[in-house]
């Protein structure tokens, strides 16, 4: 799965955003647009434009430099989130891009939709647009995130049918290169896999076919694996130093949710953070927050920090602010508690199991089934599945709890009539049984039998 | 004056209504309940009914008294919902014929057979928070902090724990809900409600064993 974060540069500023803002590169006339805000974006100005017809079109418009040291920490964040999905995350920060590998994890997540609707989600919670797209290979489901309309590729072997329509424009092999194609009067991605690769190699480089075989899975894309860190920082720095405490507070609850994410990933929980608000020169304040059981909710955690913050003077404006864990404890709280609770309860269930399973034997987890025999103690089974849960006919009055039958040394009082019970001649087990209801001297009440034959008496179930 | 940030301020009301850490001094805290089935215990239980999301302690002078019956109605209503309810180390094997025909369906029924204590416990706690209605647990456990441990994954599942106890472990203090004796009365069952949070101590009477409804 590949997240592609087309706003990362501007969604990344740790300020609420008023009035239109652009982020962009490059210097002097030739600065250029790589992000804008959706106020900018509504004046009917995107990336790629240069900054004077920018402005040009929005004289309000603010341009803000690009840090691409800020951007890489955007997407570490954003990494370090997604480890919750999977172990095996990996980034590109400078085409702002996650990938998750997420097919051992669907499973868990009781399938695609559903994992799709959460990664979704979060991302929205952290505050960023993401396009995503669904693909066995890294650069296919790039591609894929490009055109968000398209169904995920499953099969590798769907890959060239379904890619082959798309127009070249989303490959990523470079504006220049993608121009100089189209000047041919290639078209789509299977004009250009009608090419043979070493004609292109000769005409664009060995790049370009290298790129094509990743794409389509015929070589291995070898990626360095984001890891995700044994201590959790993260920072946070002000383009203009912040007054308020709800200016400083406002990138921590994007903090506190990809903290969330982190703690998720490496099945973790904290009971202490520090929040260190720097302020210009060397002044710091320090807030050290402490749960009393371990703890990773980012809303309740977001809570603790702006009490605490309230209590909290500040001695001067606040220029950055990190978060910083470094002692890590078992969540109270096991995995999965990020579903509201229906779908928990139905996704969960099976996943549970399978731990309980896991941990105590298979044959520690059981179900219950019925049997049609008049023997007591052959009416029920441990049911595996399929097997019979309910009778077409009526069940008589039974005691909750069975035992094995016990010989009884001293008869307790006897209630009411015998229920005779001859079952299992055929299988020459000839029994014939009366059986009792009785109480006990505390109270009890027995389900006990005589054995018609050797006329000894039985307890074999008690009236819980 | 700025307006307040809904992003803020929705999770936190979320926060202060779910929780039950925090105290809201304006009313008194919602008791989510299950009724019991037996109008007259309901009636002497804040919320009408077992606490969701809570231990309650059972305490039977002797098993085969009722203390199966006691629960039952409740989880009846919980299987008939599609919910799922757990025997852990339950003392002998529950049987199937008998739940079926008070109406427990046997999909609905895990039962949990640990070869230790600490392993029947971890089980209890993990099905009461991932998504069990109710978990039965039989367990000789005295330790306040296991006891905890069951209060908060019934919290943190919103789930029932009902823990069978033996009565003479009642005199130790405990996190529990509720903590119910039950012992013979004639051809009843006497209930003696020793604690109940938000509720008075008192006794009553049951007709808890089945052929007596």
């Amino acid at each position: 799965m590949c997240l592609h974060l087309p706003h990362l540069a501007i969604e990344l500023r740790p300020t609420p955003q008023d009035g239109p803002i652009a982020i962009t590169d490059g210097h002097g006339s030739r600065r250029c647009l790589v992000a804008c805000n959706s106020s900018a974006r509504g004046s009917g100005i995107s990336a790629g434009v240069d900054a004077p017809s920018a402005l040009m079109r929005e004289p309000t418009l603010q341009l803000l430099p690009r840090s691409k040291a800020d951007e890489r920490r955007a997407l570490h964040g954003i990494a370090c989130w997604a480890h919750q999905f999977t172990s095996d995350v990996s980034l590109d920060a400078g085409r702002w891009r996650v990938w998750l590998e997420v097919g051992s994890s669907l499973r868990y997540f009781n399938g695609l939709s559903i994992l799709f609707a959460k990664v979704r989600e979060g991302l929205a919670r952290l505050g960023y647009t993401a396009s995503m797209g669904i693909a066995p290979t890294l650069e296919a489901s790039a591609l894929l995130s490009l055109h968000p309309d398209m169904l995920p590729i499953l099969n590798p072997s769907e890959l060239g049918p379904t890619l082959s329509a798309l127009p070249l424009a989303g490959l990523d092999i470079g504006a220049k290169v993608i121009e100089q194609l189209q000047l041919t009067g290639l078209r789509t991605l299977e004009d250009l896999l009608a090419i043979p690769s070493d004609a292109l190699a000769r005409r664009f480089g060995e790049e370009l076919p290298n790129y094509l075989q990743r794409l389509l899975g015929h070589h291995p894309d070898v990626r360095r694996r984001h890891r995700n860190p044994p201590i959790y920082r993260r920072r946070f720095e002000f383009l203009e130093p912040v007054e308020s405490r709800e200016g400083a507070l406002f990138p921590l609850r994007r903090a506190l949710q990809e903290f969330e994410g982190y703690l998720r990933g490496r099945d973790s929980a904290i009971q202490e953070l520090t929040v260190t608000l720097r302020h210009r020169g060397p002044a710091e304040t320090v807030l050290k927050l402490g749960t009393t059981a371990p703890q990773r909710d980012a809303v309740r955690l977001f809570a603790l920090l702006r009490e605490k913050l309230e209590r909290t003077q500040l001695p001067d404006a606040v220029t950055e602010v990190v978060l910083f864990a470094d002692e890590f404890v078992e969540p109270l709280i096991s995995q999965g508690d990020f579903f509201d609770d229906h779908q928990r309860r139905h996704a969960n269930w099976s996943a549970l199991l399978d731990k309980l399973r896991a941990r105590l034997g298979a044959d520690a987890v059981r179900r219950l089934g019925l049997r049609d025999d008049h023997r007591p103690e052959n009416a029920w089974c441990i049911a595996v599945d399929g097997a019979t849960t309910s009778l077409g006919e009526s069940i008589p009055d039974r005691p909750l709890w069975l035992l094995d039958p016990t010989p009884v040394a001293e008869l307790p009082q006897l209630l009411g009539t015998p229920e005779r019970i001859e079952a299992g001649w055929w299988a020459g087990e000839d029994s014939s049984r009366d059986y009792y209801l009785a109480r006990t001297a505390e109270g009890a009440r027995w389900w006990l039998f005589r054995d018609a034959n050797t006329n000894r008496w039985y307890l074999q179930g008690l009236w819980a | 004056m700025s307006t307040p940030d809904h992003r803020v301020v929705e999770p936190l009301e979320r926060l202060l209504r779910d929780s039950r850490q925090v105290w809201r001094g304006q009313r008194m805290p919602r008791i989510d309940a299950q009724s019991t089935g037996y109008a007259s215990l309901d009636a002497h239980l804040p919320g009408g009914g077992w606490p969701i999301g809570a231990l309650v302690e059972i305490a039977p002078a002797c098993n085969g008294l009722g203390e199966l019956s006691l629960t039952l109605p409740a989880l009846r209503s919980w299987c008939q919902e599609g919910r799922s309810v757990a025997f852990v180390q339950p003392p002998h094997t529950p049987y199937a014929p008998a739940l079926v025909r008070y109406g427990l369906s046997l999909d609905s029924i895990l039962w949990i057979a640990a070869d230790r204590d600490e392993d029947a416990r971890w089980a209890a706690e993990q099905l009461l928070r991932e998504g069990a209605a109710a978990v039965l647990l039989w367990s000789p456990v005295q330790q306040d902090r296991a006891l905890r441990r069951l209060q908060l994954a019934a919290e943190a599942g919103g789930a029932c724990a009902f823990l069978y106890r033996a009565p003479s472990a009642l005199s130790n203090a405990s996190p529990a809900a509720l903590r119910i004796v039950l012992s013979a009365a004639g051809e009843d069952v006497r209930a003696d409600i020793v604690k109940v949070r938000g509720g008075h101590p008192r006794a009553l009477t049951l007709p808890l064993h089945p052929l007596s409804s």
